[in-house]
């Protein structure tokens, strides 16, 4: 019933995202979006990091991609990633939001006003205020929302921030979360 | 984050009236950052909602030609890219500039003048600022205005300045854009070789005979057709062998790319076939 995860993070999150990516089956049902905090200046590197150890393919999209299920979409540097209609990925360059560009509140209010109840989006360790808003918007709209416990984020503020605007439906420890995404269908 | 939210239908009834209105057709444009810019602008004015906007674009022309400029989204600071920068001047300007003639640029949908300014340092660094004809066109006069007078965002300028580092420039950034408490301001003598052209959102009677084009993050905010179309547009206006640079997340999509040889692909240069 789910059509996509989308995953928010900052400082402190690189190691969770690349345990998810690596638990997660090849033929995952949906796509999972990933908007990071990352250097504006650096555009390579980071994916194939991910890349790595990841169980699906993770690709920087182009602008208006197509979303196809299986697959992991990582915000590009110094882009904003939006979610078009007719699952279409487009980027933008206008302002930071949150000192931010990719900003995950930008992320998660377009993806959850894409998707409505019919996406996950789960916030990771952070040391800043975006996405606390974003995934207010989601769960606003429907969609289910988990953010990581903050007792085990390398860096709370994110989290923090996320649990403090909006009663979330699970605060879960990384196992927790890799366990969730193994029982959508 | 924007607090005042509109419609899709909100959204289509704007893009409505000012085709009405002003004959600027904004229906190919992708509707989530067109809405959100929308959103934005409602809030910026204390307009409170989308009929409000509506209504002020129907009756305040000055209004919509400050809506132009906000409804444009920047290129967001000079010397992006600066890998891009450096094989601008190291592999791409060389190349141009083969035969002694003067060869024209054009650098459409401008709005904040960041890519103008830089590519004329750049050229100047070279010693060829004076060898090329650049057009600069925009659908928005105030745009213009704003670039000519050399108007510059104070909160850019860091970003600006550590991207000219990276681009390895001839000289010190501070010595082409100059602060001044909270603005700054950028050296006019650069539009020396620039001629400003008004163009409506359509791409009308766009310039011939282009040896450049530089068009890096305009397309994003297209939706798919228009963008093919626009990327038509462009191909036309290029002179045989001529060069094309987009963003480095756009795409030439399909058949369209059988008409350019790839130069770069990670900083996105196409050449144009010969024929």
């Amino acid at each position: 019933m789910y059509k996509a995860v989308i995953i928010g993070g900052s400082a402190g999150s690189f190691q969770v995202v690349t345990k998810i990516l690596n638990a997660l089956p090849t033929h995952f049902p949906m796509p999972v979006l990933l908007c990071l905090h990352r250097l504006k200046h650096v555009r390579s590197g980071f994916v194939e990091a991910l890349s790595i150890k990841s169980s699906i393919p993770v690709i920087e999209p182009f602008d208006k991609e197509q979303l196809k299920p299986g697959k992991a979409y990582l915000a590009p540097a110094n882009y904003h990633m939006f979610l078009e209609l007719a699952n279409r990925i487009a980027l933008s360059t206008e302002e930071p939001v949150n000192h931010s560009r990719p900003s995950i509140d930008l992320s998660f209010v377009t993806a959850a006003h894409a998707y409505r109840n019919k996406i996950i989006g789960i916030i990771l360790s952070g040391a800043n205020r975006d996405g606390a808003y974003g995934i207010k918007k989601l769960h606003d709209l429907g969609g289910t929302t988990i953010v990581q416990d903050p007792e085990e984020c390398e860096v709370k503020t994110m989290t923090e921030a996320s649990l403090k605007l909006t009663e979330v439906n699970y605060v879960f420890k990384t196992d927790q979360i890799i366990d969730f995404l193994l029982k959508l269908k | 984050m924007n607090s005042v939210e509109i419609g899709i239908v909100d959204t289509r009834n704007i893009i409505r009236t000012i085709q009405d209105v002003y004959g600027y057709d904004f229906s190919n444009y992708a509707l989530t950052s067109l809405k959100r810019r929308l959103e934005k602008i409602i809030e910026d004015s204390s307009l409170a909602s989308a009929d409000n906007l509506n209504m002020r674009l129907r009756e305040d022309k000055p209004f919509f030609d400050d809506f132009l400029k906000d409804i444009s989204v920047e290129t967001t600071e000079m010397f992006r890219d600066p890998s891009l920068w450096r094989t601008l001047r190291d592999e791409t300007i060389p190349g141009l500039m083969n035969d002694n003639l003067r060869f024209r640029i054009w650098i459409p949908v401008c709005v904040s003048g960041d890519e103008l300014y830089s590519l004329a340092i750049l050229l100047r660094e070279m010693d060829c600022l004076h060898k090329v004809e650049i057009i600069a066109s925009s659908f928005c006069e105030r745009c213009i205005e704003n670039i000519k007078q050399g108007v510059f965002s104070e909160k850019k300028y860091e970003i600006s300045a550590e991207n000219y580092r990276r681009f390895q420039g001839a000289s010190e950034f501070e010595q082409y854009v100059k602060i001044n408490g909270k603005t700054a301001v950028r050296d006019t003598s650069l539009l020396e070789s620039t001629s400003f052209i008004r163009q409506n959102i359509i791409f009308d009677s766009s310039p011939r005979d282009v040896k450049l084009i530089l068009f890096r993050n305009k397309i994003i905010y297209y939706n798919p057709g228009w963008q093919d179309k626009v990327l038509q547009i462009m191909h036309k206006s290029l002179s045989p062998k001529g060069h094309l640079i987009i963003g480095a997340k756009e795409k030439i999509r399909g058949n369209a790319l059988k008409d350019y040889i790839v130069m770069n692909e990670s900083e996105n240069i196409f050449k144009k076939k010969f024929n």
